[in-house]
This record gives structure tokens, sequence and C-alpha cells, in this order.
């Protein structure tokens, strides 16, 4: 025990825990000030996550108390749902033309945004404003309106209506994913502003054209944000419910081909009022998407480049 | 630092108050309305069933000054997932529209309110007591029906009979109907019918034709795979022939009377329920007339007269007595009777049957004459399915998209069905 240097403070504190109770008071008030937050945290998300877990073990018909039956549901699930797999199958081949696409199309767009002198500002919110309008059920049934029979795209292009073709249905689905690009639009287009602009010079002292900038400059500065995006859009595109609702009326079809995952799980949940099932089956997607995040993480040292590493 | 921890505290109790204050926003508005008493009343149906039920509401509202009824509908399919949905939420409306499916699942599963409790007011004496059984489960009255309806080929009247094929008579085969719609679709240039083969009623109906029933008396599956398989085969060949509606123009089927084929003009005739039938009438400009479904080919009828909808009341609900006053309007009220006519079947007080029969007039007299020309030919109606032909209903419908979008074939996709039944049925 030093002298102190606040003669006021010493007053007041034993001089036994000298440190230990403004520290524990400092972390009550803390805890005082987090409290909404955990308060919410538990009994809307831990809560509900714990019921789920335990009713993904049990019959539940949501009337009638939940009866145990260990790991049948798991077990149907994976042995004799054939609609179970065809759904999986369903929602894989959504995530892999949904978020490339979506990806795709948000870089090109913040790469044309970053050139640009003026208007910048207004392009940017024009094309943020269907990420904010896209998420809305009545966009989506619109978006439903515009690929049916007789709709635009039918008068357009003369197809049909896509809702109504099972090889079409999901790709109209997946277009409205697409085309609410704007949040990894905003986020590459800051990533592309940090890249100092004396590489793009020394690139062009060496005589690199723009497409040589662009894969050896751009590509590598942006991939941490690339990286970001791609795991984020991810994780989303495997919840994908609202739009496959609404382009399809509430059924899944045609023929099961927009039945993604969330919507066999709210099938199985809300019209059969098998609860127990559809917990097994909502967890079951967090582990695998879990897995699938996990997975982008390891080949993420193959390819993204972090600036702060240096040279490696 | 005491002073600092009251203030900590202060902001947080504060901000914990507001969290209060906003929760408490959200809380019922049971008391809205201007000191009345408010009642949710739910049904689904076409938008002449609504007008009609809206206009009756109305009348009770005026008798019953202390009491304010919200109303709200929608076609069957969203109607059936809300429901669902609220009632196991504990939030069912208080007077709802219940179909033979639900009631034995929200009866068991204490949805459903005893209206034995309030037989002060709600009066079962003059309905139909065969019909009045329908709506007990473990002999507890849970339900009232609100009408007697059964099955019909309704037709486009005008197209038909420009087209020079001879008009429906009083009963024909399958095969007969099968020819008839092809010949229609050969004259008109649309198929003749909406595709049978999505319709878990209308695979019923040809069932019973040969003596069998969808479901067994102890609740299990009452048909094989061969006999969905014939069912399916059947039906593909004539959607193959263009003799009933294509794939496109199936899968978009609602349950409501606008979108079915019939309702878009893309065909001649649709088979469905006699009641919502009276729906067509304002999107068909040649008339709508009413045909009974086919039979088998020895001539056995499959259609039968069922209630076609119960009213029942929420368990939870804080008005027992003026939900049950409601019930017993709609069910027992001359007036009501007057107004509602034939929008949910035939009245099943028999009081008011007799007296408001005479009296129906435009398509409330059709349904009449329809259901007359079929009295005491057709069969007892099976008991009430058990709760997972709720959900087996829209399964059927899946597995048929399958086939008619030439996925899989017949077989597969009634092995498919049987399986995933079977696994309902057992759960």
């Amino acid at each position: 025990m030093t002298t102190t240097a606040i003669p006021t403070e010493t007053d007041r504190v034993p001089a036994t825990a000298p440190k230990r109770r403004p520290k524990r008071e400092r972390e009550g008030a803390a805890w005082v000030f987090l409290s909404p937050w955990v308060l919410g945290a538990t009994v809307l998300t831990l809560l509900p996550m714990a019921v789920s877990l335990y009713l993904s073990f049990t019959d539940y018909d949501l009337f009638n108390p939940p009866q145990w039956v260990g790991l049948r549901n798991y077990v149907q699930m994976f042995t004799e749902d054939p609609r179970y797999w065809r759904s999986v199958v369903t929602t894989v081949t959504y995530v892999v033309i949904a978020v490339p696409l979506q990806l795709a199309l948000a870089l090109v767009v913040a790469l044309a945004l970053k050139g640009m002198k003026r208007g910048k500002a207004f392009y940017r919110s024009a094309f943020y404003a269907p990420s904010l309008l896209g998420a809305s059920m009545s966009i989506a049934l619109v978006w439903r309106a515009v690929f049916n029979d007789g709709g635009t795209v039918d008068n357009l292009l003369g197809t049909g209506g896509w809702v109504n073709k099972p090889g079409w249905s999901l790709l109209a689905v997946a277009l409205l994913t697409v085309w609410q690009f704007g949040a990894p639009m905003v986020i590459f287009l800051a990533g592309l502003q940090q890249i100092p602009a004396e590489l793009y010079e020394a690139a062009a002292v060496d005589g690199a054209g723009n497409w040589r900038q662009f894969v050896s400059v751009t590509v590598p500065m942006l991939s941490p944000v690339l990286f970001f995006n791609l795991v984020l859009q991810t994780i989303q595109a495997f919840q994908v419910f609202t739009p496959a609702f609404a382009v399809s009326a509430g059924k899944g079809g045609p023929a099961d081909s927009t039945l993604v995952y969330t919507m066999y799980l709210y099938d199985r949940g809300f019209v059969a009022s098998h609860m127990g099932y559809a917990s097994a089956m909502a967890w079951v997607l967090l582990l695998v998407i879990g897995v699938v995040t996990a997975v982008l993480f390891r080949t993420s040292r193959s390819w993204v480049f972090y600036a702060s590493e240096g040279d490696r | 630092m005491p002073r600092h921890r009251t203030k900590g505290f202060c902001a947080s109790a504060a901000a914990l108050a507001l969290c209060a204050v906003l929760a408490g926003c959200g809380g019922s508005g049971e008391s809205a309305g201007g000191g009345k008493i408010v009642l949710r009343y739910t049904w689904w149906g076409n938008p002449d069933r609504a007008e009609r039920t809206e206009q009756a509401v109305a009348l009770f509202e005026k008798q019953h000054p202390n009491v304010d009824v919200t109303t709200s509908f929608s076609g069957y399919d969203a109607y059936k997932q809300k429901l669902a949905t609220q009632a196991a939420g504990g939030d069912a409306p208080d007077v709802m529209q219940l179909d033979y499916r639900q009631i034995d699942q929200y009866a068991s599963g204490g949805v459903l309110l005893d209206l034995a409790k309030q037989k002060a007011v709600l009066r079962t004496s003059e309905i139909d007591q065969g019909l009045l059984a329908t709506g007990r489960v473990d002999d507890v009255q849970y339900a009232i029906p609100q009408g007697r309806g059964t099955e019909t080929v309704a037709y486009d009247v005008g197209t038909w009979k420009k087209s020079g094929v001879p008009l429906p008579g009083k009963s024909w085969t399958w095969s007969q109907w099968a020819d008839t719609m092809r010949a229609l679709a050969k004259k008109t240039g649309k198929p003749g019918a909406t595709d049978p083969g999505q319709s878990e009623d209308a695979f019923e109906v040809w069932l019973r034709g040969q003596g069998k029933a969808l479901y067994t008396e102890d609740g299990r599956l009452g048909f094989t795979a061969d006999d969905l398989t014939r069912w399916w085969t059947f039906t593909d060949k004539l959607r193959r022939e263009g003799a009933v509606s294509p794939a496109e123009q199936t899968t978009q089927l609602d349950g409501s009377v606008e979108n079915t084929p019939l309702g878009r003009g893309t065909s001649v005739t649709d088979a469905n329920w006699d009641a919502p039938a009276s729906g067509f009438l304002a999107l068909v400009k040649g008339g709508v007339a009413l045909a009974p479904m086919p039979s088998a080919e020895d001539g056995t009828p499959g259609q039968y007269f069922k209630p076609s909808m119960f009213v029942g009341v929420s368990a939870n609900t804080a008005h027992p007595k003026e939900a049950a006053q409601l019930v017993d309007f709609l069910v027992n009220d001359r007036q009501a009777a007057k107004i509602l006519g034939a929008s949910r079947g035939i009245p099943v007080n028999e009081t008011v049957r007799d007296e408001i029969g005479p009296q129906l007039k435009d398509f409330d007299k059709t349904i009449a004459d329809f259901q007359a020309s079929l009295e005491g030919k057709l069969k007892d109606p099976p008991q009430a399915p058990p709760s997972g032909d709720n959900a087996l209903q829209s399964t059927f419908q899946r597995d048929y998209d399958q086939v008619s979008y030439a996925r899989m074939s017949p077989r597969e996709a009634a092995e498919n069905y049987v399986t995933e039944a079977k696994a309902e049925l057992r759960s």
C-alpha cells in the first residue's frame, strides 16, 4: 500500500481492499445499464431457444402437453421424409444462385458509384432503397404479380408466369433477394474507398490496365470486405422465408419448387401443428449454418488478404 | 460513490419503466369501442357470403346495442393457417367458423367452449338432431353446424350451351363425365374442368363410389396406394389430353372461387361445394348452374350431405354469454336466416328451413333445388375426419402437383402420399 495520491478516496475506502470495491461497483453499474439488453436477450432469445431445444425431442401439437419422444423427430427427418430432403436441395440451390448474384451485382454497382463525380449520394440512396422496401410483404406480393401469368414479365418476354413453373419459380424468388443488394453494396463502397490511391498509381505506372488493376489491387485489398459480405449473406440466404412465402402465395409451390427450408419448417409447425418436428428442423438449420460458416472461415485463410498482416 | 450509484440506478430504473410502458402499449384492446363489449367473429368465404354476414351482424348489433362485433374473413386456406396460429397462441376469436376437419383437433386441444354451458341463450331444439351431433366430440357440444352442403359440378351455362354439347342430366358416371369434359374441351378450346386430381374432396367422392372411405372408423387411412394410383392415373391422362386444367392453372388454387380456372374464365366447370359456388355468379357472365358429382360406373353415388361448416366459441372468451347469443342469432334467428339465405348451405334449423325454404330466391333457390334433387339418394356421411386430415389436405394437393408437373409418376406420388399420411395419422 503506497500512500495515496487522492486523499479523499482513501478516507472512504477501507485500507484492506482499496481497489476491489470500486471495481465491483463499476461492474454493478454496468450490469444495471446492461439490464434491458440482458433481460431482452434472456426472455426473448435464450429462453425460447432452450424451450425449442427441449421441444425438438417431443411431440407437441400446440394444444396438448408435449410428449417426450427422444430422437424420433430427428430420425424421421433424416430417414422417412422425402419432402424434407427436397426442401434442403431447394434451399442449397437458392443459396448458390442468390448469394453470388447478389454480391456480384453489389460489387459492380459499388465500383460504378466509386468512380462517380456527381450525384453519388443520390444514386447510393436510390440503389439502397430496394433493401428497405424489399423486406416488406407488399413488395413481395407485387413481385408475385409481376412474375405471374399475364404479369409484366410474361408480357415483356412471353415466357408465361414464372411463379407457376417449377423450373423458374425459385429464380423469381432469388431475384427478389438479389434486387436487395443495397447493404453489401454500401459495405463494398466503404471498402473501396479505403484502398489507398497510391496503390493504383503505382500499378498504373507499372503499366497495369483497368482489368489488371481490378484483379491485382482491388480484389485482394477488398477481400476482407468480400469475405464479410459473403458470410453475412450466406447466413441470411439459408434463412430465407418472406420472399419464398409471398411469391408462392404461402404454399412453397408449384410442385414444392420454392419450398425452402424455413417454409417447410413453418408448414410443419404452424400448418400441420408439429411443433416438436419444426423445432428439430430449426436446430438442424442452426448447426448447418454454423458448419457452413466455419468452413467459409477455414477457406478464407487461403484467399482473404489483410493489409495489416504485411507481405506474408 | 453512493451518489454515483443513485444516478445510475435512476437511469436504469427509468429505462425499465419505459420498457414496461412500451410493453403495456401492446396489450389487448378489450375495452375498446366506447365501453361496449367487443366480440371478434371470423369466417372464411366468398364476397357474397361476406356481404350477407355483415348485414346479419349489423342486425345483431342493433338488437344488442351493448355489443360491438368486429368481423374479418378470408379465403379458406389463409383462414385455416391464421386460425391455427391464433388458437395456438390462446388468442382464438370469440366466435369462429370451423370446418369439419378442425373440430376434433380444436375440441381436444381445449380451444372451444362447451356450448351446453350457455344453453340459456343458445337454443338447439329446432336443429336437425343428426346434424347437431356432428358438432359433438366425446359427447360435448363444441360447435353448432351452420348449414348443410354437398359437392357439385358448377358450370358456366352460357359457354356450355354455345358448345353444343348436351347439358348434364340428373346423374353421370365418372367415365361419362370424362367424355363430356373431352367434348367440351374440343368444342370450346378450353379445358372442361379444374383438374380434380388435386382435390382430396373429389378423390373422396370417387372412393366412396367404390364403397371405400378416406379414413377407417378408428382414424387410419381407408385406402391403399393402388387406389390413389388409379385415381391419379385417371386425372393425369385427362390433363395430358387437355380435358382438365393444366398444372399452371391448377397450382393457383387457394380455396377461393376467384382463383379457380372457372372463376378466371379458363375452364367450363369446377367441382366445388354448393354454397361457395354462389361466388361464381359474379365472375361468370354466362350464368352458373349446378350438376351432381359423377358416380361410380354402377351408379353408386360418392357425394354426401355434410355439415358445410360449424360455428364455435373460444374457451378463452371474456364474454361467453354474448358470444353464445351471436351463435344463437346466426343459427336460429328468422331475420338472420332471411339475410343469410343459403350462403352457408341450407339452414340446419328445421323450423327456419321450412319457413324460409319457399322464400329462397336466385342462387339460394338453385342450391335448395339441387339438394332436393339428391334427397334420399345419397349414402350416410363419414364420421368426422381425424385431426391429421387438416394437414393432409394440403399434402394431397402438393403430391399431386408432382404428378401434374410430370415430375413423378402417379404411382410414385401415391406411394409418397400414403407414407406421409400414415406418419401424420400415427402422431
